[in-house]
């Protein structure tokens, strides 16, 4: 071990972590604010993933596009087409109550995220799409880009965090909690309920293709396997049940909690003896899922629990 | 209390650097152990360790012993940077064999090891994709492009007097790399696709799929996909069905679990294609017999000769280059695995090691293969053709 080694180390899990962080942001504003279960992020996901790198890569023969666009576009294009798409599944199920969302959701997503994968004229199917730029990638190569791009997320993972806090702090957000906590009392009061739902759902939606787009950016390549429900949508929710869903400091801990404690349980287990080698790697699982256990009955409401803002009164 | 002592376990686990003493070399080793192949994996990390121990018990590397440090990528792109990063940095390995699927491999290479000028030698990755990647020459591979082996299986099909087949393939860059150049070839060749279904992995059933592919009367149906998943169940459902008889698979379906799964007896007309090496090649049958004697069993599993092969070579580079320096190590390895050179086999370590330190130049000819690596890091190679024999498989004939 090296020390240089070891922060370009700490540097990658800042870059995944912030990518998690961000996708937790997505969801406190779906489910921690507005009470929405949404089990399809692995399809927005996937949506603003595939736009910002088709936007951005050069011109290919393989797949829709490339535009050669900055990557700033790109991601915008990302959040504006993950927002639009999740304006549509909205429109289509955001009436239905939590548990029936959430299966209405998954199967949605699922269906948006095979169509992406399959749809190879626009994709190149699972062969992938090659040459991916990173931010400012003209200017820097090598390991510092690391450094550059890990800069750029966190920027990007800043001003979703103040979006998001402000969201929180307005009347916009005091009735979203309404919604969430009692729709017929909200009702009652003359809540637009299912619109607060649509503009929640689109909002979350956006952002969770923003983060795609970042992911993208920083493998460099993408193909299919890079939309693995498991480690897209799944482990999202935990980081922000173990995170403390409805604040955002709690998703954006959960996310680089958690995250850090899936990679850094690698290193552990390559420490046990040579004999244990092809089982070392199930350890890592079971030791994942030990750990998870522990956060959760530990931290029942999550690391950092909600706390509803003060209320401010005009003098 | 209890914590403190934790920490202090927890830290010691961590200094303890696998083991490693000052002067031993790290190999990294990149593999999709956990997820969608798992089940291929067990064989493969013994060709791996094999080949480590056996440096280890011929001299070792350079001036110490090889360790063998693992990453699993999950079978994600996440978690294969994850695990690359971790080789990389905190590892520090200079030289790494892996992953096995492509997507994995490439997302390795572009997110970590070409920007850490690591070169990376993978035995499975088969995606076209490859061989055009901007890698400054530092990502190699061991088996043909899978341009390659859809190629050799149409020429396979047709020389059986096939002329019309049904063809399903797994909706990932293995199946569509084959499929297509699979059915590209055929065709041209003069061959008749009746059918041609596309599928996902992970489902129960495939009767539906199966339905279309039985419309237009096919004599064989090709399965571009893995015994453990969907290619298994497929077979076995359309043999259940009495839909068809005779299948023809690549190496993803020539697995013992598929001849446990459906029988040997229902399987006799079928055959299989699979990278290979040349007929008689007797660096196999002296790996094979290594690996055999050291674990049983197992020595005749798919890729277990292009592991240890690759596993072999990072080694044999990193002696070639004299030190674990990673910006020498290209070179190094272009210069041990390509003619010209005196002929080096596997578990031929102490041999290498010698003429290494005399000055010699070396040639490694492994068990899957002579490996003379292009301008792009690919090789040529060899796909063989294979039937059920008992409960494994047995190979008849090679195309090159």
């Amino acid at each position: 071990m090296e020390l240089t080694g070891l922060f370009f180390y700490l540097v990658s899990i800042l870059i995944a972590g912030g990518i998690y962080a961000l996708l937790c942001l997505a969801l406190n504003i779906q489910w921690g604010m507005g009470g929405l279960f949404n089990a399809g992020i692995a399809g927005f996901f996937a949506v603003g993933a595939y736009t910002s790198a088709i936007l951005t890569t050069e011109m290919s023969a393989k797949h829709l596009g490339g535009f050669g666009m900055p990557v700033a576009v790109g991601l915008i294009g990302a959040g504006v087409l993950a927002g639009l798409m999740g304006w549509a599944v909205a429109r289509i199920c955001v009436r239905l109550k939590s548990d029936y969302l959430a299966m209405a959701s998954i199967g949605i997503a699922e269906i948006m995220r095979l169509v992406i994968v399959n749809e190879s004229w626009a994709t190149n199917g699972s062969l992938g799409l090659a040459g991916i730029p990173r931010p400012f990638g003209d200017f820097v190569s090598g390991r510092w880009a690391d450094l550059v791009f890990l800069a750029y997320v966190w920027a990007v993972v800043l001003i979703v965090y103040l979006v998001a806090m402000r969201l929180y702090d307005s009347p916009w957000g005091r009735s979203l909690r309404a919604i969430r906590d009692n729709e017929v009392s909200a009702d009652a009061a003359g809540k637009n309920i299912e619109k607060f739902r649509v503009q929640t759902f689109v909002i979350g939606c956006a952002f969770m293709g923003v983060a795609g787009g970042l992911s993208a950016h920083y493998f460099r390549f993408l193909s299919p396997s890079a939309t693995d429900p498991l480690l897209v949508t799944f482990l999202t929710w935990v980081m922000l049940m173990a995170g403390g869903s409805g604040n955002n400091r709690g998703a954006i801990v959960g996310g680089l909690g958690i995250w850090t404690l899936w990679s850094v349980t690698e290193i552990f287990v390559n420490r046990l003896p040579p004999e244990w080698v092809t089982r070392s790697s199930y350890i890592r699982m079971l030791l994942v899922g030990l750990l998870l256990q522990f956060v959760l009955q530990k931290f029942r409401a999550g690391i950092i629990p909600e706390k509803s803002p003060p209320i401010r009164f005009r003098e | 209390m209890r914590k403190s002592i934790m920490l202090v376990a927890a830290s010691a686990l961590l200094c303890s650097s696998a083991l490693a003493q000052a002067a031993d070399t790290k190999v990294g080793i990149l593999m999709d152990i956990t997820g969608p192949i798992a089940n291929f994996i067990p064989p493969l990390q013994n060709a791996a360790n094999l080949a480590v121990k056996q440096v280890n018990d011929q001299g070792g590397l350079l001036d110490g012993n090889a360790v063998a440090v693992y990453g699993d990528t999950t079978g994600t792109s996440q978690g294969a940077v994850d695990a690359a990063q971790k080789l990389a940095n905190v590892e520090n390995v200079p030289i790494v064999m892996g992953a096995l699927m492509s997507g994995t491999t490439i997302a390795a290479a572009e997110a970590v090891f070409i920007p850490t000028g690591i070169v990376q030698l993978s035995p499975t990755a088969t995606s076209p994709a490859m061989t055009d990647m901007k890698d400054n020459d530092l990502v190699y591979r061991i088996v043909p492009s899978d341009n390659f082996q859809g190629d050799v299986l149409a020429k396979m099909v047709l020389d059986e007097g096939i002329n019309k087949v049904a063809v399903t393939y797994v909706n990932n860059d293995y199946g569509v790399g084959i499929g297509q150049t699979f059915m590209d070839a055929y065709r041209a060749a003069g061959g008749e696709v009746v059918a041609e279904v596309k599928h996902e992995e992970k489902k129960d059933s495939y009767r539906s799929e199966l339905a279309s592919l039985t419309q237009g009367g096919a004599e064989a149906l090709v399965v571009v996909a893995y015994a453990g998943d969907s290619g298994g169940k497929i077979v076995k459902q359309a043999i259940e069905g009495g839909l068809f008889t005779r299948f023809v698979g690549t190496d993803g379906l020539r697995d013992d679990l598929l001849i446990q799964n459906v029988g040997a007896e229902a399987l006799k007309t079928s055959f299989f294609s699979s990278p290979t090496s040349p007929a008689d090649n007797p660096a196999q049958t002296t790996l094979h017999a290594a690996f055999n004697a050291e674990y049983g069993e197992g020595a005749d599993k798919a890729f277990v000769d292009q592991t240890y092969d690759a596993t072999f070579l990072t080694m044999l580079a990193i002696e070639k280059a004299g030190s674990a320096d990673r910006a020498k190590l290209a070179a190094a390895l272009r210069e041990v695995a390509s003619a010209p050179g005196e002929k080096v086999g596997p578990g031929e370590w102490s041999k290498a090691k010698q003429l290494i330190s005399e000055g010699k130049d070396i040639d490694y000819d492994g068990a899957g293969g002579t490996y003379e690596f292009d301008a792009n890091g690919d090789v040529r190679g060899y796909v063989g053709k294979f039937v059920v024999d008992g409960s494994s498989y047995k190979q008849i004939a090679v195309f090159e």
